[in-house]
């Protein structure tokens, strides 16, 4: 036993709950060993605190103060109200749409496709851990995956056939209305075919006060030759500690454009594992943050060029006002098979207020010699020329200011292709960028 | 709608630029500003628009009677000042016909006029943009981004044409464009000319006087007006440049 125990009151309280809900959670008897060896390498590690340098400036021990029980299923979960929640833009777009509330499957419609479509296949993770469909893995030793093992208690399992060409996006719906304050784990495990082509959109939203310890796991295999656009929304609001991990595995030639727009998280870390498996396959991840009050939005990225000529780009953007702090972490590494490896990575941090912080730290490993990466990082506030341009022609010093700041932040959602998806979530910018001014007085 | 400028002065960055400058302009004419390169032709523009760093630390502008100086630029753009930029600005990410909708509807509101509805205003400004060949295509991309120089200019233009201004203060809209480029604009500045438009058209060259013909003629130099005349003056300069000026108050 390891005296220097890492582990304090918080980390106390999630073995005991975990200990208390085991036997509720879903799976087999793997699953079960795995989750109790998850719960169990969670203990000698603790919540990691700013002397891990990939938390330095996510502090989860001094952050997490409270160890919230996880969610009591109940059958009377109130049904949400999407159309406020996700704006009706997003609640109303043709899509498979997939609802969980508090962490289990409530409701689904397969929009314009049926159920027994050829092209893909879905099920909710509780069923497939009890059959043993899928395999629960605990990963490395990344705390929010451990506790993703050890709680999980639904999600999505999405199968894309070989060659399908899905025309409508499938998009998984996390709600947390709680009534209570109290933890909600959820998994999703997606598998793409080789040459399909789909759209995945996660939406994570929450209703009510109370407060919520959200951890969100997606692992994604994407197979040759395939391309897959994957939306993640963020919107739970400033009662909301969201830990969010994609473990990403790009096959051959493919293309995987994962778009994140992150709104106003209490605490929010949004982690992307990605390994390319395959030759030729590209990653282009967009990201756009919106923070104020004394938010804390975290993105931190490793990509792990361990095949030659792959792509990796990365444009991520961060609004700040308050005395909030972005943070990005961009980690590239190109191990020494991985020749002709082209990464691009920048970082841009638009500061609205004197208080508010912007963390970036690219991280470049190469240990091969015939590549091209580079990174960039910039933090500026309004540009008081354009301000002075805009008023000149009548628009009003605030307007004129959300213009600017809507052109800054809006432009990682213009890659999206979709028009109904970009336009649904440039109007939850625009509304975010109207609301400013009730929060920060 | 009468401009005046009383023995304005004006520093930037702590330096004097403008030092006592004065002038009348009555409703419904047009004033040319010429003057050597640093004479403070752009601080005027600037100070007219009230352009911050563009500090006034004595004299005063009036327009209709009231003082500009204590107002915001967005409020001096509701009372009918405008100012085409010698270097209009690049903004990504907003799209030409949401800026121009925006500041029409920003004005209108300020003036207590009703906003334009989207089919009257889309008609409004594919009318007047034909009228001054800028492109649909260009009013489709963001403002100015990718424009050339001439598209830039037609562009200040055609906002002048949509606001409808009552003073305009058009800054070296000659300035980069070849002959073909000022006659195209200097058509689309005299089709906006009235009784009730007054202009000051600020230049370094004679030659964009030869399209827009102005009523009167000052001569800027070390900050100050240091002659006035007719739109002879101007030919007059051409031939014998601005020494005489800046030698003068040396």
């Amino acid at each position: 036993m390891n005296v220097m125990s890492p582990m304090g009151k918080v980390e106390q309280a999630m073995i005991e709950a975990f200990d208390k809900t085991a036997a509720s959670l879903p799976g087999d008897a793997a699953a079960r060993a795995v989750r109790r060896n998850a719960i169990g390498r969670f203990a000698t590690l603790g919540l990691p605190s700013r002397r891990v340098e990939e938390w330095r400036y996510t502090d989860l021990k001094a952050r997490i103060r409270t160890a919230l029980a996880p969610v009591a299923h109940t059958k009377t979960a109130k049904a949400p109200n999407l159309d406020q929640l996700l704006g009706k833009a997003l609640a109303h777009l043709p899509a498979v749409t997939f609802v969980f509330v508090n962490g289990r499957l409530q409701s689904w419609d397969h929009g314009p496709l049926v159920a027994d479509d050829p092209r893909f296949e879905i099920e909710a993770l509780h069923k497939a851990l009890s059959s043993g469909t899928i395999k629960l893995d605990a990963g490395s030793d990344d705390v929010p995956s451990l506790l993703n093992a050890a709680f999980a208690s639904d999600g999505a399992v999405v199968r894309v056939t070989e060659g399908a060409k899905l025309d409508v996006p499938v998009h998984l719906v996390f709600v947390s209305n709680l009534s209570a304050p109290a933890a909600v784990t959820v998994r999703n495990h997606i598998e793409i075919g080789r040459g399909a082509r789909c759209t995945i959109i996660e939406s994570h939203v929450a209703t009510g006060a109370a407060e919520r310890q959200t951890n969100a796991m997606t692992d994604i295999r994407v197979g040759d030759t395939a391309e897959v656009d994957h939306i993640k929304l963020l919107a739970e609001g400033p009662s909301a500690t969201h830990l969010g991990t994609w473990n990403v595995t790009l096959g051959r030639d493919c293309i995987y454009r994962p778009v994140h727009l992150t709104e106003s998280p209490g605490l929010a870390r949004n982690q992307i594992f990605v390994a390319f498996d395959g030759e030729g396959a590209t990653f282009d991840l967009k990201a756009a943050t919106l923070v104020r009050g004394k938010e804390h939005a975290d993105t931190t990225l490793v990509i792990d060029h361990k095949v030659p000529r792959c792509i990796s780009r990365e444009q991520y953007k961060c609004v700040l006002d308050g005395e909030a702090h972005a943070v990005f972490q961009g980690k590239v590494i190109v191990r020494p098979d991985a020749q002709k490896t082209d990464g691009k990575q920048m970082a841009q941090a638009l500061m609205l207020s004197e208080t508010a912080e912007f963390s970036s730290k690219p991280e470049l490993e190469i240990y091969a010699d015939d590549v091209v990466c580079g990174h960039g990082s910039t933090s500026t506030e309004l540009n008081e020329d354009l301000l002075f341009y805009l008023r000149a022609r009548g628009i009003p010093g605030d307007d004129a200011k959300r213009l600017l700041t809507e052109a800054f932040i809006a432009e990682p959602i213009e890659a999206i292709a979709d028009e109904a998806i970009r336009e649904a979530l440039r109007g939850r910018i625009v509304a975010w960028l109207t609301s400013g001014k009730a929060e920060n007085p | 709608m009468m401009l005046e400028i009383k023995n304005l002065h004006v520093t930037v960055d702590g330096k004097a630029i403008l030092k006592g400058l004065s002038l009348t302009v009555p409703k419904g004419e047009v004033h040319a500003i010429m003057g050597p390169n640093g004479s403070g032709k752009s601080t005027l523009g600037y100070a007219l628009a009230g352009r911050g760093g563009y500090e006034v630390t004595e004299g005063e502008i009036l327009w209709n009677g009231e003082s500009l100086l204590e107002m915001a630029p967005e409020e001096r753009a509701a009372q009918g000042v405008f100012l085409a930029f010698q270097y209009p600005l690049e903004i990504p990410g907003v799209a030409t016909m949401t800026f121009l909708r925006t500041a029409l509807n920003a004005v209108r509101k300020q003036r207590g006029q009703e906003e334009h509805s989207t089919p009257a205003f889309m008609k409004l400004v594919k009318a007047k943009a034909k009228a001054l060949g800028v492109k649909e295509e260009m009013l489709k991309r963001p403002l100015n981004v990718g424009f050339s120089g001439g598209e830039k200019k037609r562009m200040e233009i055609l906002q002048m044409a949509i606001l409808e201004p009552s003073l305009c203060v058009l800054d070296e809209t000659d300035s980069g464009l070849d002959i073909d480029a000022v006659r195209i604009v200097s058509e689309g500045v005299n089709a906006l000319r009235s009784k009730e438009r007054t202009m000051l058209v600020i230049t370094h060259y004679q030659r964009l006087l030869d399209y827009i013909v102005p009523d009167k003629v000052h001569v800027l130099a070390m900050g100050r007006i240091q002659r006035s005349g007719g739109k002879e003056l101007a030919v007059e300069l051409e031939q014998s440049g601005y020494a005489e000026f800046t030698g003068w108050a040396a």
